[in-house]
């Protein structure tokens, strides 16, 4: 069998995987939010071992639906490996079903965060919290590996200033770096940074674990690395969507490609060090982190946010506007998610300035901005490589009857979904709470409207799904 | 109207701008040839820019010295109470709370003066956050074991406010509350 | 590294030493070394002022309570600007004014301004309002107490206490709330401080830089240095392909 073939075969097993575990966390996410209005009643046990479930299993499958998309794209400009891609897919399933064999069996539920020393209070099954937290290793080691190899191989072609770019800096240069391949470097390095600060919390943890008291850990070091990896790792997720639509978006839209230029360069360059200070608004409500650093924080949340998301929002502006463009499901996704990945940006700069969040921190405004940004852009940026790819494994179109009106039902289930998170965000209900108090007279309501417009936009991902689930479970009959 | 609805009323209307800068942008977009968005691209796109860099830079300096770290930094409060929280409640008392024999006073503060907080936790990370008797967050901090916030702030308002937690913290994070009453 | 060491020492976190805090302290009559009897408010609305609590017949810690406060003053980078005054009182009432200047003497202190020794018929009053408690032990002829530090702000209240010998941030940190910096936040001393990500830092009044903090930027570090090394790896091989020489370099 050919490489590029097994590259198709092991994309499609992505896929398949990705989507099965979307629409069962989704589910668990319904599931909870029914469970806040009281329409359904779940212990609190089954409740925060859900959110756990779903919070760790949403961020996995879109960091690897990133992954696998930049390796897919990768195949066009360097040799990739599909044995590593292998790799670390089986360290994923593995990882994946141990963390469920936790939650779901021991009963474990610390949230995705697993907050020092929250993992060490057990209320549930001794063998939970070691195994959690070695499933989070296995995950680590495999997307490490991953990455480091792809890093490797873009190495092996571009010399380490091409990759960044930095001959774009100046004038005359002969070499043009694709902003895919620019985008790509600096999110692997990103995400190499945040796994071994993954690797470090493990070691931290088992240090407390095995020294039976004598070894305790610093609780405000312990959060500063949890959230750098959190944080992190959930932005570089979806820069690596962004870098499938630098790569595409033009291209099924019948535009000329995006080219490299000396803006480009600087700003991917910057997204690399705000991305990783940015983490600190997670700590604003710390007074114990000196104050220069959440100064820093808010400054980095700021800055953040301009380079990457207002030139990329911008250049896909001026690329469809008054002209002409070929419009399909897959370009619909990647404009819909750039507008969704905007608005959560919003969401998420006021919440990241000090003085609101003293007074959002924690609410449902924190799950609101998240969820947009995610389940209303970085999916849709994934979704739409899947559609595309379906499509390129077999080289054929799929009917372009109904496109609009499947993302008009996901917009309208995906945004009145994370509208009742804002306007619960907005009357200072807390998130996290399997049960609301009876002051928030609210906070039910907007539950069920909430899981309703989720329902909706789960429909909507399961018809859009449809045709691509078909042409991947083909691809596996597909020989030579 | 309250700091909360104007933050949503502020980020509905961005959100609002936004849909609709997509919705045009959509629509133009069914040409025959190239009539707009790349003519004059370099100029539009510094201006776009260093508009928002302005607007970033304007903001910051309006809202950092805001920040809660400062309030009333030049005050004496004029009671102290101290929080130590553990799962699943919060221990207040008037003087500092020994984790081995944790004690819990009721808290009576007076209005219009400045008290402060100190706030710790005696096994994992909580958060004691001040909801008034219309259920709005006004104030928080975190409660981190081996760490203590001071929290200062006034009331003005004489009546029964709840203490929420706001950091998960176990099976019972939601059912984990407090009150004091100013008067 | 430095807080390695000096963290150790600190004594287990005392919940007495909080006690008291922004309470008003009790204005005494005290008999000063070098200025007769003065009220406590006299010296407290001049400067803010800690008060040491000793004895000078005292076998156990007053001595080197004493000692140890003074280098910990020099050591903390308090510079002569700060605003601030050190009352040793003697807590025993059969303490004379001569007895703290031989106290003074021997620290070398008889003519520093910021130094006054003192005592006082009314230590009863005192101890109550700022919560010390010691207790006279008739068979050995001595007090059991603790050593103690009270920072009184010049209102008169008291902002933070002391117990135990402490290292010289704490005495910083108690230095700069007398001068009215707030500062929303300290640590308490335990077992975990091995891997702090801050210390704080008297000179500046920041927090310095710790070994926590260099754990939280190596992992950022070292994916720089991965990359580097694969570059300089395929550095070799790019040489030899057709990619302009300016650009090959790393
Ligand atoms: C429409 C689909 C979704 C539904 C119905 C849903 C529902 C929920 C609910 C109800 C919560 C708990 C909110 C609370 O704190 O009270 C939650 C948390 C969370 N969701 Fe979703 N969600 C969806 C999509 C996503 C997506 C696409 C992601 C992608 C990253 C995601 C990631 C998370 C994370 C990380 C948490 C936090 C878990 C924690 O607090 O430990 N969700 N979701
Ligand atoms: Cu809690």
């Amino acid at each position: 069998m050919n490489n590029i073939l097994k590259l198709k075969k092991i994309t499609s097993a992505w896929i398949l995987a990705i989507l099965l575990l979307f629409v069962l966390a989704i589910s668990f996410g319904i599931t909870m939010r029914f469970n806040q209005a009281n329409d359904i009643k779940l212990s609190p046990v089954t409740f925060y071992s859900l959110m756990t479930t779903h919070g760790v299993t949403m961020v996995g499958i879109w960091v690897v639906a990133g992954m696998m998309a930049v390796n897919y794209l990768l195949s066009r400009y360097v040799k990739v490996s599909n044995g590593l891609n292998l790799f670390a897919m089986a360290l994923t399933v593995i990882g994946v079903v141990m963390l469920w064999l936790t939650t779901f069996v021991g009963h474990y539920h610390t949230g995705w965060t697993f907050l020092y020393p929250l993992p060490f209070y057990t209320a549930w099954e001794k063998w939970a919290t070691p195994v959690f937290l070695l499933s989070l290793g296995v995950l680590g080691i495999g997307w490490f590996v991953w990455s480091v190899g792809m890093l490797w191989q873009i190495l092996k072609r571009y010399s380490l200033p091409q990759a960044f770019a930095w001959q774009h800096f100046k004038k005359g240069h002969t070499v043009e770096t694709p902003p895919f391949i620019l985008i790509t470097t600096v999110t692997l390095v990103g995400v190499i940074a945040c796994l071994l600060t993954a690797v470090l919390l493990l070691i931290l943890y088992f240090a407390e674990y095995f020294s039976k008291g004598t070894f305790t850990n610093d609780a405000l070091l312990m959060k500063n690395l949890t959230y750098f990896f959190g944080h992190t790792i959930i932005n570089e997720a979806l820069y690596l969507g962004v870098a499938t639509l630098y790569e595409l978006l033009p291209e099924v839209s019948g535009r000329p490609k995006f080219k490299m230029t000396w803006y480009v360069a600087v700003a991917w360059n910057c997204t690399l060090l705000f991305v990783l200070t940015a983490f600190f608004h997670h700590l604003y409500m710390d007074f114990a982190q000196p104050q220069s650093f959440q100064i820093i924080g808010q400054v980095a949340s700021y800055f953040a946010s301009l380079p990457s998301a207002s030139v990329t929002a911008f250049s896909v502006i001026v690329l469809i506007y008054k002209n002409p463009v070929k419009w399909s499901l897959t370009n619909l996704l990647f404009v819909v998610g750039v507008a969704g990945w905007l608005i959560g940006g919003i969401g998420a700069v006021i919440d990241a300035t000090i003085s609101n969040n003293f007074v959002l921190h924690n609410t449902l405004w924190v799950p609101a901005h998240f969820h947009t940004y995610n389940a209303m852009g970085n999916v849709l940026f994934s979704l739409a490589f899947f559609n595309w790819a379906a499509k390129d494994f077999q080289g054929i179109a799929s009917p372009l009857r109904y496109d609009k009106t499947k993302i008009f039902w996901l917009m309208v289930g995906g945004f009145g979904f994370v509208l009742m998170f804002y306007i619960g965000g907005a009357y200072s209900i807390p998130r996290r709470y399997a049960e609301y108090p009876n002051e928030f007279t609210n906070a039910k309501l907007l539950a069920s409207a909430g899981a309703w417009f989720a329902i909706i936009y789960l429909w909507a991902i399961i018809v859009i799904l449809f045709n691509i689930v078909m042409k991947c479970i083909k691809m596996f009959s597909v020989s030579e | 109207m309250n700091t909360h609805s104007t933050i949503l009323l502020l980020f509905l209307s961005l959100a609002f701008i936004i849909a609709v800068v997509f919705i045009t942008v959509y629509r133009s977009s069914k040409r025959k040839e190239e009539t707009g968005g790349m003519i004059n691209v370099n100029k539009k796109r510094l201006t776009f820019l260093l508009v928002l860099a302005s607007l970033a830079i304007i903001l910051l300096s309006v809202t950092l010295p805001d920040s809660p770290y400062y309030l009333y930094a030049n005050e004496t409060p004029s009671k102290v109470v101290f929080v130590g929280a553990q799962q699943f409640n919060f221990n207040m008392a008037y003087q500092a709370i020994d984790p081995k024999k944790p004690i819990t006073e009721a808290i009576e503060l007076p209005a219009n003066k400045m008290v402060e907080f100190r706030v710790t936790s005696f096994d994992v990370n909580h958060d004691f956050a001040i909801y008034n008797d219309k259920a709005e967050l006004i104030a928080q901090t975190q409660a981190m074991p081996g760490y203590v916030n001071m929290l200062r702030w006034k009331f003005y308002k004489p009546g029964t406010y709840n203490i929420l937690c706001l950091e998960f913290c176990g099976v019972a994070h939601a059912v984990m509350r407090a009150s004091f009453t100013v008067n | 590294m430095i807080c390695l060491f000096s963290k150790a020492q600190v004594k287990k976190y005392n919940y007495s030493e909080e006690s008291r805090v922004y309470q008003q302290v009790a204005d005494i009559t005290i008999s000063t070394n070098s200025d007769g009897i003065k009220k406590l408010s006299d010296l407290y609305s001049e400067s803010p002022l800690i008060i040491a609590f000793v004895y000078t017949r005292c076998i156990g810690i007053c001595n080197p309570f004493l000692a140890e406060l003074s280098q910990n003053i020099s050591l903390s980078g308090t510079d002569a600007k700060q605003h601030y005054k050190v009352l040793v009182l003697s807590f025993d009432t059969s303490d004379r004014v001569e007895d703290m200047n031989k106290l003074a003497a021997r620290f070398n202190f008889e003519n520093n301004k910021h130094w006054i020794f003192a005592t006082t018929q009314q230590a009863d009053i005192l101890n109550k309002s700022v919560g010390f408690n010691p207790i006279w032990d008739g068979s050995r002829m001595q007090f059991d107490h603790e050593a103690l530090l009270v920072g009184i702000n010049q209102y008169g209240y008291v902002v933070k206490k002391l117990t135990g010998l402490r290292n010289p941030d704490d005495i910083s940190l108690l230095l700069r709330e007398l001068n009215g910096v707030f500062v929303a936040s300290y640590q308490l001393p335990g077992n975990n401080s091995l891997l702090s990500c801050f210390t704080y830092n008297p000179a500046t009044g920041e927090r310095k830089i710790s070994l926590g903090l260099l754990l939280l930027i190596a992992p950022f570090v070292f994916s720089l240095v991965i990359v580097f090394i694969m570059a300089i790896i395929m550095n070799r091989r790019l040489k030899n392909t057709a990619v302009p020489h300016h650009y090959a370099g790393t």
